[in-house]
């Protein structure tokens, strides 16, 4: 029966157009960065655009490899601290905006099946973003001819975005439980730009590996140098956050009251 | 509770904060019957129809459809049960077969039966256009398309015949009362359309603030509508005071109009009685309280 719910989400998302403009979003973003790159690779041509070229000589780039991928590292985190969340917010928020809710909760299915295929769709997704945006940025590099590659530093940059991607989905079904509970799109939303702020102002203290919303800030180097490693500890909080975030979930569609 | 019942409820009460919004309710609907769930705005019928079918939690009492417990997280029951809540909704994005196809998977319907739904609601002409593109009576043929793509042994239809239009009512009514009697589904809608439960149901439950007034067969309805002889004069306490004297036993004064019950072959006898006293007749015509009048009588009156 699974196979069935998890067809009937695919076939939602597959006719969405917020599908397809998140693959816009994020490969605008990657776009952008490596314009970036191009302008400060050169900074006559950077002077010659004006503000942008200002813009982006102040960002105190070098348009090497060893940067271009810290930037990818960056554009997957803060994606999977905005994007996701939006998404995530729409597969399971749209039900009480389109007010279809109803339709899923009197059925032979188990409530908690329509929580999994939800979160599954938005991990294939989501890793499929993931993949576009690596395979865009790799291409946009090497079109560049950025110096300073070598293999060792691509598998760095892969992994660093793959680590970002997964404590990002890890972080998203609690922003699943906040969109169940407010019955909408907006109030995980203001969830997710709430822990963005947050996950920020942690991420300065000594409570950055204990609180989940820091622990991607500190991996992409969004407020200082990117970490080496994620520490156990946040290892630990990533996990526990995501396993209350389903358990949550579920719980909310089998026990809450469900009127729209 | 009764075991033959396709909706049974014992003291079902919600509660919202200070809001009693069902009050002990009990229902006995029995299997193949159709039964008219009438009350006013607020009264209590759509949180009702909502704890049978589990999406909010009772604040006390119980629900039984099928002779299964229900309550919310219930399944198995729901293979046998199609409904339509509030309004009627659907995927905006896919397409009126899309959003049926969901259903079917999800119900584990064959895949003709999508075929059928739509045929069975005359959507043919709309099958691959987007739900959200129909109109509101198209896309209420939608929502009772997917409520009858498991082939059903009980129907919950809250409003169904909201935006339809007369054809489309008319057309309704036969189809519900063709799988009722021709294929012994039960038939539980809630409307505010009184002729219409009128025309359809078996029984009738009339609830008011939360609380069930009254259930009527088809007979008792009847036995409830009252004849009367409505008489509109230019001193009606006069005109109350003449026609009590004369033996008409039961005068009620209803804005400034008398109701002359038990008096339908009197009438000349009204008029002669009333003009020879010099009084003006300005209305004098014989009226039959409908359900509609019954309802708004003992629900308080139009407010």
């Amino acid at each position: 029966m699974f196979a069935h719910v998890l067809a009937t989400e695919f076939l939602k998302l597959r006719r969405s157009k917020v599908t397809w403009l998140s693959l816009v979003a994020l490969s605008l973003g990657q776009l952008g960065m490596a314009l970036m790159m191009w302008i400060v690779r050169d900074p006559g041509r950077a002077t010659q655009l004006g503000l942008l070229g200002t813009k982006a000589n102040l960002s105190g780039l070098t348009a090497t490899w060893p940067a271009y991928s810290g930037v990818l590292t960056l554009l997957v985190g803060m994606g999977g601290m905005l994007l996701l969340p939006f998404l995530v917010a729409y597969l399971f928020g749209r039900e009480y905006t389109d007010g279809t809710a109803k339709n899923l909760l009197a059925l032979p299915v188990g409530r908690h099946q329509f929580a999994l295929a939800k979160l599954a769709v938005a991990a294939v997704w989501w890793a499929a973003l993931v993949v576009v945006v690596v395979a865009e940025a790799f291409a946009l590099g090497l079109l560049l001819g950025l110096p300073d590659f070598s293999m060792a530093l691509a598998v760095q940059a892969v992994r660093n975005a793959l680590v970002a991607a997964a404590v990002a989905y890890l972080l998203a079904p609690a922003v699943a439980w906040i969109a169940l509970l407010g019955r909408g799109y907006m109030l995980p939303l203001g969830f997710a730009l709430a822990m963005l702020a947050l996950g920020q102002v942690f991420s300065k203290t000594g409570w950055a590996a204990w609180f989940p919303w820091s622990i991607i800030p500190l991996w992409i180097g969004s407020v200082g140098q990117p970490a080496a490693a994620l520490a156990p500890a946040s290892l630990a909080v990533v996990a526990v956050t995501f396993l209350a975030g389903v358990a949550a979930v579920i719980a909310q569609l089998r026990f809450a009251d469900n009127a729209q | 509770m009764n075991p033959r019942a396709a909706i049974a409820t014992r003291a079902l009460s919600k509660r919202y904060r200070d809001v009693l919004a069902v009050d002990a309710l009990g229902l006995n609907v029995r299997c193949g019957e159709i039964y008219g769930f009438l009350g006013r705005n607020g009264a209590g019928k759509t949180t009702t129809i909502r704890m049978l079918l589990g999406l909010i939690r009772p604040t006390s009492g119980d629900v039984e459809l099928l002779g299964k417990p229900v309550q919310p997280g219930t399944t198995g029951v729901f293979a046998h049960v199609g409904y339509l809540v509030e309004s009627a909704t659907a995927y905006p994005n896919l397409t009126v077969r899309e959003n049926l196809d969901i259903q079917r998977r999800l119900t584990r319907a064959p895949r003709a039966s999508v075929t059928k739904a739509i045929d069975l609601m005359r959507l043919g002409p709309h099958a691959d256009r987007r739900a959200g593109v129909l109109s509101l009576g198209n896309k209420q043929r939608l929502s009772l398309a997917r409520a009858l793509l498991n082939k059903p042994e009980l129907l919950i239809l809250d409003e169904p015949a909201n935006a339809l239009d007369p054809s489309g009512i008319v057309e309704v009514r036969e189809l519900l009362r063709s799988l009722a009697r021709e294929h012994g589904v039960t038939v539980f809608m809630s409307s505010h359309i009184l002729a219409e439960v009128a025309h359809l149901a078996d029984r009738i439950g009339i609830v008011h603030e939360g609380r069930l007034l009254e259930e009527l067969d088809r007979e008792e309805l009847h036995a409830r509508e009252r004849l009367y002889v409505e008489v509109g004069a230019s001193d009606p306490e006069r005109a109350a005071t003449l026609l009590a004297a004369a033996g008409f036993a039961h005068v009620e004064r209803t804005d400034g109009r008398l109701r002359v019950f038990d008096a339908e072959e009197r009438v000349p006898e009204i008029a002669r009685l009333l003009v020879g006293s010099g009084l003006d007749v300005t209305n004098l015509a014989q009226v039959h309280e409908d359900l509609e009048a019954h309802f708004l009588r003992i629900t308080g009156g139009a407010e």
